[in-house]
């Protein structure tokens, strides 16, 4: 059963010990198994009795079911359930074993008898039967499937099904369309079961004026307005109907620069500091002969709107960072290492891989660069321009980097969503063409490294990354607003369905959480220890709730020691980033030679913020040191069953804090009562006993006399878990000794008499 | 209020006296500065003060001393003004260099907020004259220390060449076993509520673990160390072999440190024995006595019919130690019982990886290359080697039923490494602030690994070959396991820390000596004082807010890459760039406080309640 593959070598490891466990002959169930259908979902091929595969080395607990590719997923379906997994997060629109197309990133087909193996694109052949199909999912999930009992012909065709459909070639054979389309609109033009888009959310979008205004205002940006000359997409396809510019900049002058830089994309203003300097991104000037020029005319326009006239400095991204050609390949290797490698001989040398894979490095420099983006707002007070060639990559990462690190309105669940709504989704970024995944892991370090001060978890993190797999969201699923208005428009149009006052199809944002959880799960998100003001003070008696509000923003930046802000208006550096500013090397410890040690604003500026206590309401820089960057874990292991630390994890801490925390909320609203009601007047409340369904944590408090203890079920991978997914030994009832690295190398005669197996 | 693990400790102080580099207060004494140079430089925002207010007035005054203050039978030994301190991190700072006899303390008044750097003498390995007289007619010295730092110095050259240089003076006090003087230890006088010698107490732990049983006895025969110099007076064997017995086994066994029992589980009965090599040699010498001791140790076991043997060593180095007379138990000699061997490197081999680490992480890393750089150390391969080994004991006790025995070459590094691993994974009693203090009597300090000689405490030759970071791995190894459990363990990593710190301190006598036979005839526990009446003192700042109680948990850490990471709140904290990561700890208890004030209210609310309603009450 040895079978090597060219393409993967790495995949061997999977097939070595496949047995068909003689003991248990398997009785494929009979019972009729029905895929379980989404709004306008339609069932395109399926197979019966197929066997999931869950542990490598035995049949032992693989799931017999039906295999269904339908036009949105591809859909597993059982009578067997897996051990008892009450925890695992339950998504509404998948089933437990289901994959949305739109996550498979490969599909292998394997014929073991004759040897053969072939990853299937679109619209390909298959010239063998397949005896089983392996999806290597974007979500870093491996699924295999075996054929053994099935009928050959359906197995084959659903294999080219899945293979077709997770390769759309045309964007509207997205499933996103169908499903909007049947859900929202039924046939007369009526609301079916309406999603209000974007209604029930409490966040801004920003696809109107009156949004932008909102945070003209609360970040005090007072020379800055509201720009509409692009409504209707006229003047450029990429960005959005509205946004902000200098209100020294008519729009008559808008309009003369548009076609001097890249795809039109004239300077949109991002955020401004409680000092008055502003962040702003546009994309690199076409034409050399107006360069000066026009940059003259954009710096002074900004200068302008600042309170002190201070200067602009501009940063070239491209200059500066990893292209997003470098990005995707970095993140490539790293699921290489992390998930199909082998166990052990990735283990070896992970260290270098990882290094090799220079996903950590290039986290760090966006890291980086945003941190010395925010020494020029914060530290010297000017303006800064992020310039990228289309202005909407690598711009998107560092602009909403500097803002979460010195705003911590967007450290806060809506903040942190309306911040990836501004600069990711309405600023244009391609989603349908790029699976950048960089932004999030960028946020994850500074989760890590202050935990208290956000006040969502990387469980909402995971679970957001995860969402760009599933394309019924109108959030990732187009590269710019206006190919979400113009796709939904034609599709409308050649389904006949009628749209009513509205322009185009409206699909339900991402954030629309209920969309896809339940309210219970959708406490994981919220992080217990946040920080948010009032949320631990109780301030002259009263008790203030744990919903932040936003005028607490600005007081905190400006409250800076003004020792700090002299020094640092004191500082002669020069004008522009340089593209590294290492460490100034240090004598070796035979303390050869002394070296004269320069450091300089902006390391002094890093260094003194350091050295004080952290304020999670004020700037928050990232360590920068490269070996206080991690990998984020949870993301990249929590597929690997062998990776999960079983009754361990950071969640063991979580679940600790989510009880305390709920106890406060309960203490708090018990309060509430207590002050809202005079006892004369409802005597009948009973204020011992406040009802606790409104909590927004997922693990409740458990009344003082239970002993407290961490539930068994959880693990490093929680909400998640590898159950249930392929692993390369099984874990399931195998003694632990034999997952330990290095296990065939001892020189044991245990070891060699279960080689001899 | 966002705070560093510093100002958890520091608000964890009761003291109103104290000074800005000396976060001690009368009633403990201090450890001493561990700040980095960075956080110790600044006297608005030194890390002692954070949260202090009060303090603060008391410490601008103090900022303005260029002494320490001194601990109890502390002494001023000489002072030195205008000495260098080249700063790896700021660069050249001038100031005040003072020597005692148990301290470094430099004090740089140029700077604002003034620059301190405190650091007991214990902690220096090496000082070196570096170079003659340079251009400037100075002379420099580096100091390499334990603790990864290297620290250097430069002063104007003595115009009388009779007066001694203080780093002479420093030379005398930093090595006081060398110079014929005594440890500060040993004259250290300060009183604690507790007496930490009385944490341990054998017959007590062994009692906890049901012992004595019908099987296993508690036996006399090392009272007075006669049987094995290296062990300690109270030892649990099987009870069907006579201590005449022990004798002969011992005879078989390297140093004399026979089978004897460390731990056993409260329901399979199956037990962790410790041990030394065997001395079989080249010609593959037998003892009966020895393969029927085993063999009475497995039967102890009902549960099963097998013994596990686990050699720390390469299997290479065991059988290279036959040329020296050791070697390892042969399978022919010793039925039913399973040899493996864990690979686990010598001390030598751990040595030069840390040196190695501490050119990758001190001063400054190397930001392109670090993770090929910290690879090629191969700091954490050892440390996962030593967990991985830790594991397949404890899995083996607890899956497996079976009972084990673990030896390396003498039983006294790797052994107690293991053993102690395994036991913290088994045993939720050594996850508890005075359980980890029983441990570490118990199968460190009992057992006989040689501080001493490991760290070479107030020995100035730095090259001893016995010196190795053994201990220092271990700790590492615990604070892996903290990362994965991190509600599991009743300490925090401050703990850890502390106890690495005055590891090498010289300022209690925990870590003294080689064996409990040369620490009761040093009378340490009636001339020193231990660490651990200074940990339990305030225990507060050692305890780990998180901890769940869940003693039945056994603990199976996952020991891979994937999973295991440098130790930077260690190894790379004198950075100033690092600041110590905002601990979940801290907004635990913030939110325990807020919980104790809001149940306080609505305790209040409900009185007032019941008093304005009597209805309700009726």
């Amino acid at each position: 059963l040895l079978i090597m593959f060219p393409l993967k070598p790495t995949f061997k490891s999977y097939l070595l010990p496949v047995q068909t466990d003689l003991k248990k002959t398997p009785q494929p169930p009979i019972k009729k198994l029905e895929a379980k259908l989404l709004p306008g979902e339609i069932v395109v091929n399926e197979v019966s009795f197929v066997r999931k595969c869950i542990g490598a080395d035995s049949s032992h607990g693989d799931l017999w079911g039906k295999l269904i590719c339908t036009n949105f997923k591809v859909s597993f379906i059982t009578h067997d359930a897996l051990p008892k997994q009450r925890f695992q997060v339950a998504n509404r629109l998948l089933g437990e074993h289901d994959v949305p197309l739109a996550c498979v990133e490969q599909v292998v087909t394997v014929n073991d008898a004759k040897g053969k193996q072939k990853v299937l694109c679109s619209n390909q052949k298959l010239k063998f039967n397949p005896t089983e199909l392996i999806l290597y999912c974007k979500d870093f999930r491996i699924i295999r499937f075996r054929f053994d009992e099935a009928g050959p012909q359906s197995a084959k065709k659903v294999c080219l099904a899945i293979a077709h459909y997770s390769h759309p070639a045309d964007p509207q054979l997205l499933f996103g369309f169908e499903y909007v389309g049947k859900q929202n609109y039924g046939s007369l033009g009526e609301r079916v079961n309406g999603v209000d888009p974007g209604g029930g959310l409490q966040m801004p979008l920003f696809d109107r004026p009156s949004e932008w205004d909102r945070e003209i205002k609360r970040t005090g940006a007072a020379e800055w307005r509201v720009c509409s000359i692009n409504e209707g997409y006229v003047v450029s396809s990429s960005l959005p109907e509205y946004f902000v510019v200098p209100v020294s900049l008519a729009d008559q002058d808008l309009k003369q620069y548009l076609c001097f830089f890249t795809a039109h994309r004239i300077p949109l203003w991002c955020w401004n500091h409680p000092n008055g300097s502003a962040l702003v991104r546009m994309a690199s000037i076409s034409d050399p002969l107006q360069q000066r020029k026009l940059d003259q005319r954009i710096c002074s326009a900004i200068t302008k709107s600042h309170p002190q006239r201070s200067d602009v400095l501009k940063s070239d991204l491209d200059k500066n960072l990893p292209n997003i050609q470098d990005i995707q390949a970095a993140f490539v290797k790293v699921r290489q290492i992390c998930v199909i490698g082998f166990w052990d001989e990735s283990e070896e040398k992970w260290l270098s891989s990882m290094e090799s894979s220079r996903w950590l490095e290039y986290v760090r420099s966006f890291l980086k660069h945003s941190a010395e983006v925010v020494y020029l707002l914060e530290g010297k007070h000017v303006s800064v321009i992020l310039q990228e060639e289309e202005d909407r990559d690598l711009s998107c990462v560092v602009s909403s980097l500097v803002q979460l690190m010195l705003d911590p309105h967007f450290r806060s669940l809506t903040g942190f969503q309306s911040l990836v709504q501004k600069e990711w989704v309405m600023a244009g970024h391609r989603f349908l063409d790029r699976c950048n995944h960089l932004k999030k892991n960028n946020k994850e370090e500074i989760i890590n490294q202050y935990p208290a001060a956000f006040e969502f978890t990387e469980t909402y993190l995971t679970v957001l990354s995860d969402s760009m797999w599933i394309p019924v969201f109108s959030t990732f699923l187009f590269n710019c607003s206006q190919q979400r208005t113009e796709n939904s428009m034609d599709f409308a149009k050649s389904k006949c369905i009628p749209l009513g006052e509205e322009k185009a199809l409206r699909f339900p944002p991402v954030w629309d959480w209920s969309q896809q959880f339940t309210s219970k799960d959708q406490a994981l998100f919220n992080n217990p220890m946040y920080v948010g003001k009032g949320a631990t003070c109780v301030q002259n008696g009263t008790v203030k709730s744990f919903r932040r509000t936003k005028k607490n923003y600005s007081s905190t930046l400006r409250g800076m020691p003004s020792s700090l802000r002299n020094i640092l208006m004191d500082g002669h550096d020069s004008l522009t980033l340089t593209r590294r500013n290492s460490l100034v090397p240090w004598l070796k410890p035979d303390f050869s030679q002394i070296r004269e040690v320069v450091e300089s604003p902006t390391e002094r500026f890093f260094r003194d913020w350091v050295s004080r206590p952290a304020d999670l309401q004020g700037m928050l820089i990232p360590q920068l040191l490269p070996s206080h960057l991690a990998l984020w874990r949870l993301y990249f292991l929590r597929w690997v069953p062998e990776a999960s630390i079983p009754k361990g994890g950071s969640v063991t801490a979580y679940h600790k804090l989510s009880q305390l925390a709920d106890e406060v909320e309960m203490l708090q609203s018990q309060l509430r009562q207590y002050k809202g009601a005079t006892p004369a007047s409802t005597p009948t409340s009973n204020p011992s006993t406040p009802s606790s369904d409104h909590s927004r944590m997922y693990f409740k408090a458990v009344s003082t006399h239970e002993p407290s203890s961490t539930p068994e079920y959880l693990s490093s991978s929680f909400p998640f878990s590898p159950v249930g997914n392929m692993c390369r030994r099984s874990i399931l009832g195998t003694p632990l000794s034999k997952f330990l690295n290095g296990a065939k190398i001892w020189l044991s005669t245990e070891t060699l008499a279960n080689e001899a197996l | 209020m966002k705070s560093t693990p510093l100002l958890q400790r520091a608000s964890g102080h009761r003291s109103t006296s104290t000074s800005r580099s000396d976060r001690s207060t009368h009633a403990a004494k201090p450890p001493f500065a561990m700040s980095s140079d960075n956080v110790a430089i600044s006297a608005e925002f030194s890390p002692e003060l954070r949260g202090r207010p009060k303090a603060v007035a008391k410490v601008l005054r103090d900022s303005n001393k260029e002494e320490p203050q001194l601990l109890p039978k502390e002494s001023v030994q000489d002072m030195a003004k205008d000495v260098t301190y080249i700063c790896p991190y700021i660069g050249a700072l001038r100031g005040t260099l003072t020597v005692t006899n148990y301290r470094l303390f430099f004090k740089c008044m140029d700077r604002e907020p003034a620059f301190v750097l405190d650091l007991p003498l214990g902690v220096v390995s090496r000082v070196e004259k570096i170079g003659g007289a340079s251009s400037r007619g100075e002379v420099s010295y580096g100091l390499v220390c334990k603790d990864i730092r290297n620290l250097r110095f430069a002063h104007k050259q003595m115009e009388d060449s009779l007066i001694k240089s203080i780093f002479e003076i420093l030379m005398k006090f930093a090595f006081p076993v060398s110079n014929g003087l005594t440890i500060f230890a040993f004259e250290y006088g300060q009183v604690y509520p507790e007496n930490g010698w009385k944490v341990y107490d054998a017959q007590a732990e062994y009692k906890r673990q049901g012992l004595p049983n019908e099987s296993w006895r508690i036996t006399k025969v090392n009272d007075h160390y006669e049987l094995c110099d290296t062990y300690p007076s109270t030892l649990v064997v099987p009870v069907n072999i006579p201590d005449e017995e022990l004798k002969r086994v011992a005879a078989f066994r390297a140093k004399g440190r026979i089978p004897v029992l460390s731990w056993i589980h409260p329901e399979s009965q199956a037990t962790v024995i410790r041990c030394s090599q065997p001395m079989v040699g080249v010609n593959g010498k037998r003892s009966k006595d020895d393969e029927k001791y085993l063999q009475t140790i497995m039967d102890a076991n009902a549960q099963s019919h097998k013994l596990f043997i686990f050699d720390a060593r390469p299997s290479v180095n065991a059988a290279a130690n036959k040329m020296k007379g050791g070697g390892y138990e042969s399978e022919d000699a010793y039925q039913n019982a399973e040899l493996v061997f864990l690979d686990i490197h010598n001390i030598h081999v751990m040595r030069e990886s840390l040196r190695k680490l501490k050119e990758v992480v001190y001063p400054n890393i190397e930001e392109s290359h670090w993770f090929s750089n910290l690879e090629s150390t191969h700091w954490l391969e050892h440390i996962k080697l030593i967990l991985a080994g830790a594991l397949r004991i404890a899995d083996k006790v607890e899956s497996g039923k079976t009972s084990v025995v673990v030896h390396c070459s003498d039983g006294w590094d790797r052994t107690a490494q293991l053993t102690s691993l395994a036991m913290l994974m088994l045993d939720g009693h050594y996850r508890t602030i005075r359980g980890f203090q029983v441990l570490l009597e118990k199968e460190w300090l009992s057992f006989g690994h040689r501080f001493q000689l490991r760290i070479g405490h107030g020995d100035k030759n730095h090259t001893d070959a016995d010196r190795s970071p053994v201990f220092l791995q271990f700790i590492d190894c615990v604070w892996q396991m903290i990362r994965q459990f991190p509600a599991a363990f009743e300490f925090n990593e401050y703990f850890l820390i502390t106890i690495l710190d005055h590891l090498y301190s010289c300022l209690f006598g925990t870590f003294m000596c080689n064996s409990e036979q040369q620490r009761v005839k040093e009378e340490l526990p009636k001339k020193t004082v231990s660490l651990w009446a200074y940990i339990n003192s305030q225990l507060e700042e050692f305890t780990n807010p998180l901890y769940v109680n869940y003693s039945n948990h056994v603990l199976f850490p996952v020991v891979s890459m994937r999973h295991l990471e440098l130790w930077v709140g260690y190894y790379i904290r004198w950075n100033p760039r690092m600041r110590p990561q905002e601990p979940v700890h801290q907004r635990y208890k913030e939110l325990l406080a807020k919980r104790a004030e809001l149940q306080k209210r609505v305790e209040e609310l409900q009185r007032e309640e019941r008093m304005g309603c009597p209805h309700l009450s009726l």
